[in-house]
């Protein structure tokens, strides 16, 4: 299996990473080897074999239910927004379409 | 009496009941350690000195008043940088949380807070826990203590050195393919993974869910079994937490009647080092003569679980990395549309390790591959937990050496991403079938060192400290 600099790109930007050319070159070259190591599992009898999935345990559900946190602790959250408007989080616009 | 840093933490609570030290003593010895060699070495990020002092002035007032909280109480310890400690930064060694101060307090961190330990800094490490050397670090490379031109192991190199070097007197590190053992086992310590499911990861930053683990990093086995008194337990916060009954030290002098499997897969693989295979061997002997029984055992899918490995991981990481979108925390580059302020945010702030994860997992996840790779990981990862459930039906214990070969040079693999994979090849089955191992040093002889690593069952870390404290006395004596 090998992808090529195009679909590496594609990746890129499905994971929102803006990466410039050199980059990319070295990924896909990187890529090349990892897939090929990771790929032996393909060749392992998965026959009726069913993924492996933790078992749930239903003491840990919980109400789905806001909590209060004291004033220091809101003060650090709010302290590590990146801009911030008052109190509230300032963002860009949301309704955009991705330029690339 | 050895210099009070150098000392461990079973001998330090010794010395604090007796009143001959303080923990101020304790921790000033530590934080004088830490002034002189943490230039060269650079195993911590932050060291809380102001802070430490005074948690320390605490704990001697609560011996004091005869209201000492625990066998932790004073004990100087570190954190490594991807657990929360409120009010202090947290970065997880990258560049994209530069300034990100934690608003909550880990499940772990606190209980060790809540037991009255001092916590000295917090500890160097791959960027996100994603490498093998600690030189993925956003924050410059940790050196290996006996040789500056080689590296420490990782992700938990930082804590590995700090204890390593006696900065400390032990450290919390986390685990997901090999960070706690890799690195202890290349510093020569005690490092511990516990059962997943078995400490919470509340306030951990998650690497891999399903497969991350907190365990201590200490100088003896006696106290990783204290750590780990102190920070299990069932977490309301962390619904991976496991009601199973609590770990509780179960001390034997004699191996008589425990039967340990020697994995073929493991013994007989090429490429490891004859160092490593001496001195790991040397130590075989010493279990055997302490009353073990020695079998070899087929345990099947070994190279396969690395590549199950390398798919799961990267697949959860690229969903819990998403988080770092320089929306809420982190870096944010400013002025320019969502797509833009994400994509270039995220370029920026992550090192070349992290992307080439995020980017592998995306590629796992996708549609048309998912079958391939994800889906057919989780199924051989059935296969591997059910060749462990196996193999301890007939054995107590599977043995193997920690790592193919000793600690590396600096910027040897760092060109080679699967070379550095490699690295983990006897420590991740142990993640992706979810029970407890320990690094432990063999035969200390000045060189470079040497860990065995002993795997238990599921949630038997009893077992495992157990048969390793009565290897550690063996190997003391000689």
């Amino acid at each position: 299996m090998k992808l090529s600099k195009e679909e590496i790109a594609h990746l890129a930007k499905l994971a929102r990473l803006d990466l410039p050319e050199e980059k990319l070159e070295k990924i896909t070259k990187d890529f090349g080897s990892i897939l090929e190591y990771v790929g032996r599992i393909q060749k392992v009898d998965i026959q009726g074999v069913e993924p492996f999935t933790m078992p749930a345990k239903s003491e840990g559900w919980r109400p789905d239910k806001a909590f209060e946190v004291d004033e220091a602790t809101r003060e650090l959250i709010l302290a590590n927004f990146p801009e911030r408007a008052g109190d509230l989080l300032a963002a860009p616009g949301v309704f955009e379409t991705p330029k690339k | 009496m050895k210099p009070l840093n150098e000392i461990t933490i079973a001998e330090a609570r010794k010395l604090l009941d007796e009143g001959v030290v303080t923990s101020k003593e304790l921790t000033k010895a530590c934080l004088t350690q830490i002034q002189s060699l943490d230039g060269a070495l650079h195993a911590f990020l932050e060291v809380y000195a102001d802070d430490a002092l005074a948690a320390a002035d605490q704990s001697d007032q609560r011996r004091a008043d005869g209201n000492v909280l625990s066998k932790l109480d004073g004990i100087p310890l570190a954190i490594k940088d991807n657990m929360l400690l409120q009010g202090k930064a947290c970065t997880a060694g990258s560049k994209i949380l530069q300034g990100h101060i934690a608003a909550y307090n880990s499940t772990a961190v606190r209980k060790l807070i809540e037991a009255g330990a001092v916590i000295l800094g917090r500890t160097n490490m791959d960027e996100f826990a994603m490498g093998s050397s600690t030189e993925h670090s956003a924050y410059g490379p940790t050196k290996h203590p006996r040789d500056p031109e080689r590296v420490p192991g990782g992700s938990s190199g930082g804590s590995a050195v700090a204890v390593a070097a006696n900065m400390c007197l032990g450290a919390l590190g986390s685990d997901t393919g090999g960070s706690i053992r890799q690195p202890a086992s290349m510093c020569g310590i005690f490092g511990l993974k516990p059962t997943y499911g078995r400490v919470s990861r509340y306030g951990l930053m998650a690497m891999a869910s399903s497969l991350d683990q907190i365990g201590p990093m200490t100088k003896c086995t006696e106290d990783a079994a204290i750590i780990l008194e102190t920070i299990q337990g069932q977490d309301p916060s962390d619904q991976t937490t496991s009601n199973e009954a609590a770990f509780k030290p179960d001390w034997k002098t004699s191996l008589k009647g425990l039967k340990i499997g020697l994995p073929k897969q493991a013994w007989q693989a090429g490429g490891i080092e004859s160092r490593v295979l001496e001195n790991t061997k040397a130590a075989l002997a010493e279990l055997e003569k302490a009353g073990a029984q020695m079998v070899e055992i087929d345990l099947p899918y070994a190279d396969e679980a690395l590549a199950v490995y390398y798919i799961l991981m990267p697949c959860e990481v690229s969903a819990n990395l998403a988080r770092f979108d320089g929306m809420r925390y982190g870096l944010r580059k400013q002025g320019m549309p969502l797509f833009e302020t994400y994509a270039q945010s995220r370029a920026e702030g992550f090192g070349d390790e992290v992307m080439r994860r995020i980017l592998l997992g995306t590629f796992a996840l996708s549609s048309g591959y998912i079958d391939a790779y994800y889906v057919c990981a989780k199924k051989v990862q059935a296969l591997i937990r059910q060749a462990y459930a196996k193999a301890f039906q007939e054995v107590d214990l599977v043995v193997t050496p920690t790592c193919p070969a000793t600690a590396f040079r600096m910027g040897e693999k760092l060109n080679d991403p699967l070379a550095m994979y490699l690295e983990d090849v006897f420590t991740v089955s142990v993640n992706v079938a979810g029970v407890p191992a320990i690094s432990m040093p063999c035969q200390e002889d000045g060189g470079m060192p040497v860990g065995l690593q002993l795997i238990g069952k599921w949630f038997d870390e009893a077992t495992v400290l157990s048969t390793a404290r009565v290897l550690e006395s063996e190997l003391s004596k000689q």
